[in-house]
Order: structure tokens, then sequence, then C-alpha cells
């Protein structure tokens, strides 16, 4: 998917005070780019991450995603095209408990009018690209962090959307984990032509992305760097 | 259909507190369908319908059977009133006149009518024949027999009156299945009103439409004579006679009304916690785009799951409750029996899902108005 911005701000009130996390915020981002968005803490790059994937709604600006103009949906049109287009993948896997791994993967299906027999296909072919085939009957408790963390990769991806948004997807996990999720993401990147949006704080995990961006108080400091620029 | 799997899944996470939640909703809606129970029955006595031509010839200003005594001889001269199809003395004997719940009810009745009077009583166990042979013998109401646990060939007192059962006999009418049939001559004269006395006539007339001027015809007949009369349809005897006991299971109602309340309460509670233990999963699903719409079904459809489920059980269980206990209450010697209802376990069940729904509302409203960012920073 590509990915056209064009100042974009944030901004919403805590008490007395305004607060605007993003500001006059602007950049692209071609189909199946793998972007790191890394800053501190507060600079703004979970807010971006949410505009992105269409849970939050900016204050101003464009936010063109394809042909979509993310940035004037209402409520039930950025549901709805969430459940078309995006993928999301949290840092800490959140999934449902009472489920199996197969069920969890199964949840952005039930939005979709399929047959069971369909799901179920999406649902193994999901499962095989992050290898768990023999985990699908597994609850999350049963499982490593790891192998939570491709679980959820699994059901950001079994709908077939065009974005990935991934939440420092492997702040959580040791080092060997995060080394393998990565290079998931890459292949679904390179492979599938998955756009991607990455938050951050690991250079080493930047560092597998196509370009990474720093945000520093809602505004981007270097737009064109590299990732070897960047991590170095 | 998947939300509601989905529903179904997520209400056995806390199994405890979802178990504990229809138990209490069980017991609200067994105390509902009890009350129905009741109502219903009530209704089935009191409220006149088209098919009603039974009509209760009584002694003026008299209600208790004990009190009400009229001539026997007055038979031929209701017989012969245009319209009357059937008529029957009866004498009644009762333990207690007041409202009971283990009223004892003899109807004494000529041997040779009661057959024709009503030809829907079929003798379930012993026979017919024995019953009009024996002069002390009773034929045993169903319900009656269930309750004291008699059985053909058994002997058995109540208000100094010793009869010998011949037979269990079933009825359409709740009221023959909750009394002794014995013969009445010899009722007469065990109760010592003596020959020639009965407490009642029970007049079957051609049509319903005739209830009425027939009711005005015998009390007109006998207006000036030593023992006036006065008429009413069965029912409508009922609803008179049984005043009390009607003003207390109408009290009831306050009661089934509690229990809806209570369940109303108990449900939306459970639904509220589980809205509120759950808002970053909430959200989690909300990204992955289920929208407002499909949250609060979601939502509704724990709430419907919670009422539906513990209510079947607590409808179910009061519905094999009567069933099997056979509870009656009697006043002044009517009987009114307590029989489960389909339509009453229908409305119940009815009740338990629009109970589920309506208390899920206002959690199912809040959930689906959650904001996105909001909850997952929790």
């Amino acid at each position: 998917m590509f990915i056209t911005i064009r100042n974009l701000t944030k901004s919403f009130k805590k008490g007395p005070n305004l607060i605007t996390p993003l500001q006059n915020l602007s950049l692209e981002a071609p189909r199946g780019e793998f972007l790191a968005l890394m800053g501190p803490s507060g600079s703004g790059k979970t807010t971006l991450l949410n505009l992105i994937a269409g849970i939050d709604s900016p204050t101003s600006g464009d936010l063109m995603i394809d042909d979509h103009d993310v940035a004037r949906l209402s409520r039930a049109q950025l549901a709805k095209w969430r459940s078309r287009h995006v993928g999301y993948i949290f840092q800490l896997y959140h999934l449902v408990p009472i489920l199996s791994a197969f069920e969890n993967v199964e949840l952005p299906l039930l939005l979709m009018p399929l047959s069971r027999s369909e799901r179920r296909a999406r649902i193994d072919a999901a499962l095989d690209l992050v290898g768990l085939s023999d985990r699908a009957q597994h609850r999350p408790t049963e499982l490593s962090g790891g192998q939570e963390q491709r679980v959820a990769i699994a059901r950001a991806i079994v709908h077939d959307p065009g974005l990935l948004v991934a939440d420092e997807p492997t702040g959580d996990l040791d080092g060997e984990s995060a080394r393998s999720i990565l290079a998931l993401l890459t292949s679904l990147s390179q492979d599938h032509g998955k756009t991607i949006v990455m938050v951050t704080h690991d250079p080493k995990a930047a560092a597998v992305a196509n370009r990474i961006l720093h945000l520093e108080k809602g505004q981007l400091v270097n737009p064109t760097a590299t990732p070897a620029s960047a991590v170095s | 259909m998947k939300l509601l799997i989905l529903a179904l899944k997520n209400i056995t996470r806390h199994r405890l507190r979802s178990l504990l939640t229809m138990a209490g909703v069980a017991a609200g809606m067994f105390l509902f369908t009890a009350v129905e129970t009741m109502q219903h029955s009530l209704a089935k006595v009191t409220q006149a319908s088209a098919d009603d031509t039974t009509l209760i010839v009584y002694r003026e200003n008299r209600f208790c059977p004990a009190t009400s005594r009229l001539p026997e001889h007055y038979l031929p001269t209701i017989r012969r009133i245009k319209g009357v199809r059937e008529v029957i003395p009866i004498q009644i004997a009762v333990n207690n006149c007041g409202a009971s719940l283990d009223v004892i009810t003899f109807r004494g009745v000529p041997a040779e009518d009661l057959r024709k009077y009503n030809p829907d009583l079929v003798v379930i166990a012993g026979s017919y024949e024995n019953w009009i042979k024996r002069s002390d013998a009773a034929l045993v109401g169903e319900t009656f027999a269930q309750r004291r646990g008699l059985k053909t060939g058994d002997k058995f007192e109540a208000v100094g009156i010793n009869v010998h059962v011949a037979g269990i006999l079933k009825s359409k009418e709740s009221q023959d299945n909750n009394v002794a049939y014995v013969h009445l001559p010899f009722l007469q004269q065990a109760s010592n009103i003596g020959l020639g006395t009965v407490t009642q006539f029970n007049v079957k007339v051609t049509s319903s439409d005739l209830l009425d001027p027939i009711a005005k015809a015998i009390d007109e007949t006998f207006r000036s004579d030593s023992q006036p009369t006065v008429t009413r349809p069965e029912k409508a005897f009922f609803a008179e006679t049984a005043k009390q006991m009607i003003e207390l299971i109408g009290f009831t109602r306050w009661l089934g009304l509690g229990a809806v309340a209570a369940v109303l309460g108990l449900v939306a509670n459970a639904v509220l916690l589980i809205v509120r233990g759950r808002v970053k999963e909430t959200a989690i699903l909300q990204t992955l785009g289920f929208s407002r719409r499909q949250i609060a079904s979601l939502v509704s459809f724990e709430g419907i799951l919670l009422g539906l489920l513990g209510g079947a059980i607590g409808v179910i269980s009061a519905y094999l409750f009567f069933h099997w206990q056979s509870f009656t209450l009697g006043n002044e010697g009517l009987t009114l029996a307590i029989t489960p209802s389909p339509t009453v376990l229908l409305k119940g069940l009815l009740v338990a899902l629009l109970l589920g729904l309506l208390a899920s509302l206002y959690p199912a409203w809040r959930a689906s108005r959650q904001h996105v960012v909001q909850s997952l920073s929790q």
C-alpha cells in the first residue's frame, strides 16, 4: 500500500492543556516498503502509527493510503477499512486467552463473508507461514513469547491486508525470538509485498527496515535516513 | 452466528462467575415461573370462555358447602327448564372450609348418573362397575390419590368418613382430579346431612349463550321457595367463592415482578463486570476491525446467553417441579390445581431471553463507545 501523509497534526486536550503529539508531519512510503519509526518516548511514534492504522483520527492534514482518504473516514468506515486493509501487531501480542491459536487467527475472518472451509484454508496458510502449523490447537498460555507473537502476526496477515503496523513487536522477546520475528516481517515485506510500519526503540530491530524515520516532538528529524546511517 | 459462538466461549472464561450468575437467574426464573403457573392455573378456572356450559346452583347467601343445603327434589324441576341438558345433585363434604393447601373433598353423586353427567371421566385403575356395586366405594381423582398415596383396594378415612378405593379416575377437569366421588346416599348419611338434602346442583346447558338466562330462570323458579337458590356459571362461582385464594394468588404477581427485577439486576451486573474486565480486549477487537455494532452484539449475546441458559434451568425446573408435585389450593370445597403449562414454559423462556437482552443494553453501549487508543494504553 502507498502511504501519503501531508501536514498531519494530531492534538487533544488533557485537562487545561492542549497536547500536540504530531505537528505538520509529512512523509511518503511506497508499496512494499518496510519503515521503522524511532524516537524517544513521547515523540509521537505510536500516535503516528495509530493514525496510519486508522484507530485514531488526525486533527488536520491529509492521510492517504492507496486511494483511501483515511483522515476523512467515519468511525464505522474506518472499522470496515481496518478489517480489510490493516494488520496490527502489538508489543504484548494481545491474543485472546480462551481461544486457541487457530481461533485467535480466525478473529479477523469472522468479519468477512467466508465459508468455514475458506476460513480454515486461510488460517492454515497463515499459521504455516509463521511456522506454527503444529501449534494450531494450543492456547496462548501453552506457547512461548516468540510463538505468541508469531500467532499475532498470523492474525495480522490472515485477511491478506496490504498494510502491517507493528508497535514494538520485539520489545518483549529474547534476542533469538526477536531475530526470528524480524526475519518474518522482512519476508512479509520483501516476498509478499506488504507495506510495514514498525515502531521500535531497538536500533538492531530498526536496521532490518528499508528506511528509518526519527521523530522528535512530533516532527521528523531525518526524513531520508537509510538504516545504515540511522543506526550508526 | 460466528459472534454467538465467540460469546459462548467468552462466558466460559470465568466459569464460576458465569455459573453463579446462571444459578441466580435460575432461582429468579423458578420463582417467576411458579407465580406465572399459579396465575395461569387460576385464570383457567376463573376466566369464562365460549366452551363453558356449566352452572352451579347453590343455596342463596351460603358459601361454605357445610351450610348450603338444597332439597334434592329440585332436580326434576331444574331438568325441565328449557335449554338444560343434564343435571346432577352433589353433596359435598370437606375437611376444611377455609383456604388450605391440603383440602380433602368428597363429592356424593347418584352412582348411575356420574358417567352420564361427565362422560370425560376415565377410570385408570380399578373399575367403575366396582364403584357402582359397593355403597362405601370411592372413585378417587388421580391427583388426590397421588397426594395421599392411595391405590385401588385401599381404605381411608377423612372428614369422619370411611371409604374403600374402588378406582382411580382421570379427567380433563382439574376439579375432578382432586376429589373423591362417593355414592350420594352414603355421603348424605355418613356426613349426617340426611337423605334428600344436597349441597348444590351442577347443571349443563346446551349452549354457553344460555348460561345467564337459565341461571335466572332457575333462581326465579325457587325465589319463593323455602330454600331459594343463587345460580352462577361455574367459573364465576369459583371466582366469587374462592375470593381469599384469588387475592392471595393475585398478590404473588408482585413476587414474580420482584424476581424479574432481581434477574435483570443480576445479569446487568454480570455483563457490566465482563465489559469492565475486558476493556483492552475489546479495543483489540476494534483494532482488528470489529465495528461498534459488532462489539455491542457480542456483549449482548453474552447477556442473552447468561439470561437464557440460567432462565431455561429455572423455568424447566419449575415446570418439572409442578408436574411431579401436584400442588393444589383449596377453598370452600373448590380446588385449584397448580398445573404446569407449556404456555407458561415458553413465556418464561421468552422473558429470560428479553431480560438478558435488556440487562446487556447499557453494558453493550458502553463497550461499543470506548475509545480504542485510550483503551489500548490502559
